[in-house]
């Protein structure tokens, strides 16, 4: 297998599968090992990689790997702190009132996000970080588009209906 | 249109996945109706916030322990090939070592990918998505879902009936999986096409407490697996590839 397409393949996508696998795990050092141990499958198995999106490819890689720690370690359980407060960069141009103001914003939809059950929470990470579109979402989650459409509906609902009673009112508008 | 239609299709209206004509009734209707327009303008500033939550970049350290993982098995690799052209020296026919070690690496990646699946198709409760013990009902369903069609058997004559198929994930490819019921037991059947020779080798293995049997059949790979006794799932092999 040419190594060299590997990386070719796998280093373009490592931001974009790294923010996947910390969506999911809700937690830096697990998100590395899980990316880290995707990439042992990825190189792996690259030679059954075809014309398809490498990208969606390792989202389901990554997603796999994830159902399978998370099932061996037979703890579905997502207790896990938040710890990240420091990988969000406040933007220096805005006013100490401002800054606040958006610091704590992006704290309660960080928040709301990581509240949602992980099958909504998935589809609108892939949705609106990734801008994957409904029929590759529905290649990394192995389910129909149908089935898309409404967790990416009843994810953004449950996620509005969070946000507007935290957040302050002005953002939603 | 309704506003009760809007709001059906209001998100695949913002995300861009609507049909044009159905697109064009919305916006037809959105020109009308200030309710549904409010609708639209909260959706897009959550959307706004959504994409405001932190994106998370791989730290360099990732980038470096992945690469310096590359970087090792092409050490390995080399190893390999220079250990292959010293068993060649030696004597002419040993060049197949490294095609054979090769075979058994990915061959041990696959089995450890099948037993994955199978114990998350038990764990997440999702065995099927398809729940029928029709082979009619079953083989049909895979159709414009996979690229291939599956070879389906009932086995219930000899105590192994057919209660499903779904879709699944393994070695990197959609596969599609075959449920069988012996007992209590639960047999999962991964069929793909061949992708080539190192997958033809047949095998019969252990992990993690289960049973695995590959088999290559027409050019169709099989995995089977389950926590069924060896003698059992062997007269299920030797069964469904005689089907």
């Amino acid at each position: 297998m040419p190594l060299r397409a590997f990386e070719e393949t796998v280093l373009p996508h490592l931001d974009a599968v790294f923010n996947y696998a910390r969506w999911l795990t809700k937690n830096t050092a697990d998100a590395e090992d899980l990316v880290q141990e995707a990439c042992v499958r990825a190189m792996r198995f690259l030679s059954s990689l075809r014309d398809d999106d490498a990208r969606a490819w390792l989202f389901a890689i990554v997603r796999n790997t994830w159902y399978s720690r998370v099932s061996r370690r037979a703890n579905m359980a997502e207790a896990i702190p938040l710890d990240g407060a420091r990988d969000v960069r406040p933007d220096v141009a805005l006013d100490p009132e401002e800054r606040l103001l958006q610091q704590h914003t992006v704290a309660l939809v960080r928040a709301a996000l990581e509240q949602l059950p992980v099958d909504f929470r998935e589809v609108i990470v892939l949705r609106e970080f990734e801008g994957l579109s409904y029929k590759e979402i529905a290649a990394v989650v192995r389910v129909p588009i149908g089935t898309v459409m409404s967790r990416l509906a009843r994810g953004r609902e449950r996620l509005m209906a969070v946000l507007k009673l935290t957040a302050p009112m002005e953002t939603l508008r | 249109m309704s506003c009760e239609h809007a709001e059906r299709d209001l998100d695949t209206y913002l995300d861009n996945e609507l049909d044009a004509a159905t697109a064009m009734d919305i916006h037809g209707h959105l020109n009308e109706c200030a309710a549904c327009r409010r609708r639209v303008a909260e959706r897009e500033a959550l959307g706004r916030l959504v994409r405001a939550a932190p994106y998370y970049s791989a730290p360099d350290r990732l980038r470096a322990r992945v690469l310096a993982q590359t970087t090792r098995a092409r050490s390995v690799r080399r190893l390999l090939t220079w250990a292959a052209a010293a068993v060649l020296v030696v004597s002419v026919g040993g060049g197949g070592l490294s095609l054979w070690r090769s075979a058994v690496t990915l061959g041990d990646a696959m089995a450890d990918d099948v037993v994955d699946s199978h114990v998350r198709s038990l764990m997440a409760s999702h065995l099927f998505d398809v729940e029928s013990t029709d082979q009619h009902t079953v083989k049909p369903w895979f159709l414009g879902k996979l690229d291939f069609s599956p070879p389906v058997a009932d086995l219930a004559s000899i105590g192994f009936p057919l209660v499903g198929g779904r879709l699944d994930y393994v070695g990197g490819r959609p596969v599609a999986a075959l449920v069988y019921q012996r007992q209590r037991h639960t047999i999962n059947v991964f069929v793909s096409p061949a992708l080539n020779d190192v997958f033809t080798q047949a095998n019969v293995q252990s992990l993690r407490g289960f049973h695995i049997h590959h088999w290559v059949h027409d050019r169709m790979s099989f995995w089977a697996v389950s926590d069924l006794n060896e003698a059992e799932l062997t007269q299920f092999c030797e069964a469904l590839e005689a089907s």
